[in-house]
């Protein structure tokens, strides 16, 4: 199987040696980085490879389930009604999550894995000095009362990752428009940009452009995590998985001065950033190699190990592991995220296969508005017209296809 | 046959006359040679079959069909849907593609002088007679930049002109404060200066990656780095073809530098430089690491280059079959450019 660099996979192969002693089940991984993980999973499955387990990123799960490439849930237990676990226990995992990372049209594919909800990390003492002692609730809090207060002398107020690529399209652009109320696609999948509430909040994101640093269009993830933990700007809206990164005194300075929210809230509500990935039995694999990655994706995801892989630096999808106060006590970011699941939107980012078109798109012309080299009205134009050909080339509005997102 | 009458000597000298009909050519005796020799070439056409035939035949057949990765399973074995060539077509209309083929050709016509002229100042100077141990130096430090990694080339590159933190402007930072405390020598003029300079960058903070052009700018540095000392190279490499007499012959009849260049080593050059022109259009047409890794054809699509497109679309959108008519249409453009390279400045002494 393949796993990532972060810290969900590194706490999973910490724990790996106990699985293998107990089961006898060898398990070949692979390191990849995100950016080319879906490409070698598509080859890998398009030419019956050796892959057993199947790693879905929730955007990947539409693709992937139509596809054919995993087996849903339900066929595993028809085919293999002993090995389930009767502890396992579905209904555990938050619905929210178990929702968006495993579950395509109603069937659940596999447990969620590796979860991420978007947070607001801020610098405690920076938001001190300005005469504030918590963060923002709300958007226009930010914008208005924190901004204007916290750029200064070459600090900024807030930084938001907008590099080219999947970092444009989900933590940039798709980030303003929920809360807003608007959303990339109406009911019937036509493009939803021209409707006054994306519109909002598309201009929202370009007026906040003035607190942040210059050349914001070019900040990754780590870019953006840097600018926090090195004191250079206040506030920035990153996914629970940084927190690691940010309380590890070999690449923060700010270890005690970090503060943990969940994200402001847009004039409809909170909605924040969703995303994460599900482990799911691959079909390619053959009939003994399925037993044996179900029997993994059940450990991985499983109660027992959930306060371990949680101590080991990943974030459990299970509720059970949370009931726990001192775990609660240990990471503060848990709180905010378990807020963040109660109201997040599982199709933030649509899961349908052609995302991976609609996702280049978007980073092209969310970029281009940014820079002001066309206006947030030209710019979501042209992110519609184009949106709806790829649709249309689909087969969505002929009714080739049900509107899934 | 020409008008002088005199005969073709030679096979090559025949096939060369071209038009005229050849004159019969008295057969050489055929050398033979044994079976052991298949053997001995088998290995190199087998491989050269492997990795370079077949995958270029497989790449023609998957441009005519339509092969979008994520379908495979819903195709019939072998069953994509044949399309004649109908992706060759929809690439006419696809404003992407052309838009990123037109900005490769900017950055070729920008790059590929550049590199040429700083390669050749380089080439001269290390031909100079005189301080040995230094241009031995210099030639060997002059591979560095080839032996590294291309996408290594473009992680630096975006350390080392990271906006906030990177090497380049703590650079340029240096300079200013320097200019400031010389400043008062310079009276009016530092003024005239410092207004021009903060016309020109606003803030000691340079965003070299965040702007479109600067971004266009610092790929273009980094390939510049990378590949001038390869033209400096293989122009030095031209210049020890001058025969010594030669040279010292028209050195005696003119004391201008240019014309020496001109007359006499410009003409030992021009297979050098032939050789550069197509294997570095080759390379800028096919160049994705570095940008890849420094921008990822960012901010907005200033950097995106074909390269990265044709990656885009083949292996993000898993289109191969449109991937693969755009890399053949790529192959072919560089075939005719080389073609015309050859033509227009191929001459062999």
């Amino acid at each position: 199987m393949i796993f990532l660099d972060r810290p969900g996979y590194n706490a999973i192969i910490k724990l790996l040696p106990d699985f293998e002693k107990r089961t006898g089940i060898k398990i070949k991984y692979q390191i990849v980085p995100y950016e080319n993980t879906r490409e070698k999973e598509e080859l890998d499955f398009s030419s019956n490879g050796e892959l057993t387990v199947a790693l879905v990123d929730l955007v990947w799960i539409g693709e992937f389930a139509e596809a054919g490439w995993i087996v849903p849930f339900e066929e595993i237990k028809k085919k293999y009604p002993d090995i389930i676990d009767p502890n396992f226990d579905i209904n555990d995992f938050i619905p929210l999550i178990l929702n968006a990372f495993g579950t395509w049209q109603g069937k659940v594919y596999g447990p969620p894995f590796d979860n991420y909800s978007g947070l607001l990390y801020y610098n405690k003492d920076m938001l001190k000095e300005a005469g504030f002692d918590k963060p923002p609730e709300t958007w226009d809090e930010l914008i208005n009362t924190y901004a204007p207060k916290l750029t200064k002398n070459s600090k900024y107020a807030f930084a938001l990752q907008s590099r080219r690529g999947e970092t444009q399209s989900c933590d940039s652009f798709m980030r303003f428009l929920w809360p807003w109320g608007g959303s990339l696609l109406d009911a019937k999948f036509h493009s939803n940009l021209g409707n006054p509430k994306s519109q909002e909040g598309l201009n929202f994101r370009q007026s906040l452009e003035k607190y942040m640093p210059p050349g914001i269009v070019d900040y990754d993830h780590s870019d953006a995590v840097n600018a926090l933990a090195q004191g250079n700007v206040a506030m920035i809206t990153e996914w629970s998985a940084f927190y690691s990164t940010l309380v590890d005194p070999k690449s923060s300075k700010i270890v005690d001065k970090l503060g943990v929210a969940p994200e402001p809230k847009g004039p409809d509500g909170r909605k924040p950033a969703l995303g994460g990935f599900s482990l799911a039995v691959a079909s390619q694999a053959n009939d003994k190699q399925k037993a044996a990655a179900w029997l993994f994706i059940q450990w991985a995801t499983g109660k027992e190990i959930g306060k371990q892989y949680v101590e080991a630096g990943g974030i459990s999808g299970r509720q059970s592991t949370y009931k726990d106060p001192a775990l609660l006590a240990k990471y503060p970011f848990i709180q905010p995220m378990l807020d963040s699941w109660q109201q997040g939107v599982p199709e933030y980012r649509p899961r349908f296969s052609e995302w991976s078109k609609l996702t280049d798109i978007i980073a092209e012309w969310g970029t281009k508005m940014m820079l002001n080299q066309v206006s947030v009205k030209q710019g979501s134009d042209e992110i519609g017209t184009r949106t709806e050909a790829v649709l249309k080339d689909a087969g969505y509005y002929d009714g080739k296809k049900p509107l899934a997102q | 046959m020409r008008k002088s009458g005199r005969a073709l000597r030679t096979r090559s000298e025949a096939r060369l006359s071209g038009k005229g009909k050849l004159m019969p050519i008295r057969a050489v005796p055929r050398k033979t040679y044994s079976n052991g020799v298949i053997f001995f070439l088998a290995p190199a056409v087998i491989v050269l079959l492997a990795v370079g035939i077949f995958p270029l035949l497989f790449a023609v057949w998957n441009s005519m069909h339509e092969f979008i990765l994520s379908r495979a399973r819903i195709y019939a074995l072998h069953g994509q849907p044949f399309l004649w060539f109908q992706n060759y077509l929809g690439l006419v209309n696809d404003a992407g593609f052309r838009e990123s083929l037109f900005r490769t050709f900017v950055f070729l016509l920008i790059n590929l002088p550049i590199q040429l002229v700083l390669g050749l100042l380089i080439a001269l100077l290390l031909h100079k007679v005189g301080h040995e141990w230094l241009k031995n130096i210099c030639r060997v430090s002059l591979v560095i930049p080839l032996a590294t990694t291309l996408a290594v080339v473009g992680l630096m590159g975006r350390l080392m002109f990271n906006s906030s933190f990177g090497v380049v402007n703590y650079a340029v930072a240096t300079v200013i404060s320097l200019f400031h405390s010389i400043g008062p020598l310079l009276q009016g003029h530092f003024q005239v200066l410092h207004g021009f300079w903060r016309h020109v960058v606003p803030s000691n903070m340079i965003d070299w990656l965040g702007n479109p052009n600067l971004a266009f700018a610092t790929v273009s540095i980094m390939d510049c780095w990378q590949w001038t000392p390869f033209c400096a190279l293989v122009l030095l490499s031209s210049l020890t073809l001058v025969p010594p007499e030669i040279e010292e012959a028209a050195k005696l009849e003119t004391d201008r530098w240019w014309q020496v260049l001109w007359r006499v080593q410009l003409p030992f050059m021009l297979p050098g430089i032939t050789a550069i022109l197509i294997l570095r259009t080759a390379d800028i047409l096919k160049m994705f690491d570095v940008v890849y890794t420094m921008t990822q054809g960012g901010p907005g699509n200033a950097t995106d280059l074909i390269s990265v497109y044709v990656q885009r679309v083949g292996f993000r959108q898993v289109d191969q079959g449109v991937a693969s008519a755009q890399a053949i249409v790529l192959l072919i453009i560089t075939i005719i450019l080389s073609r015309i390279y050859i033509r227009y400045f191929y001459r062999e002494i």
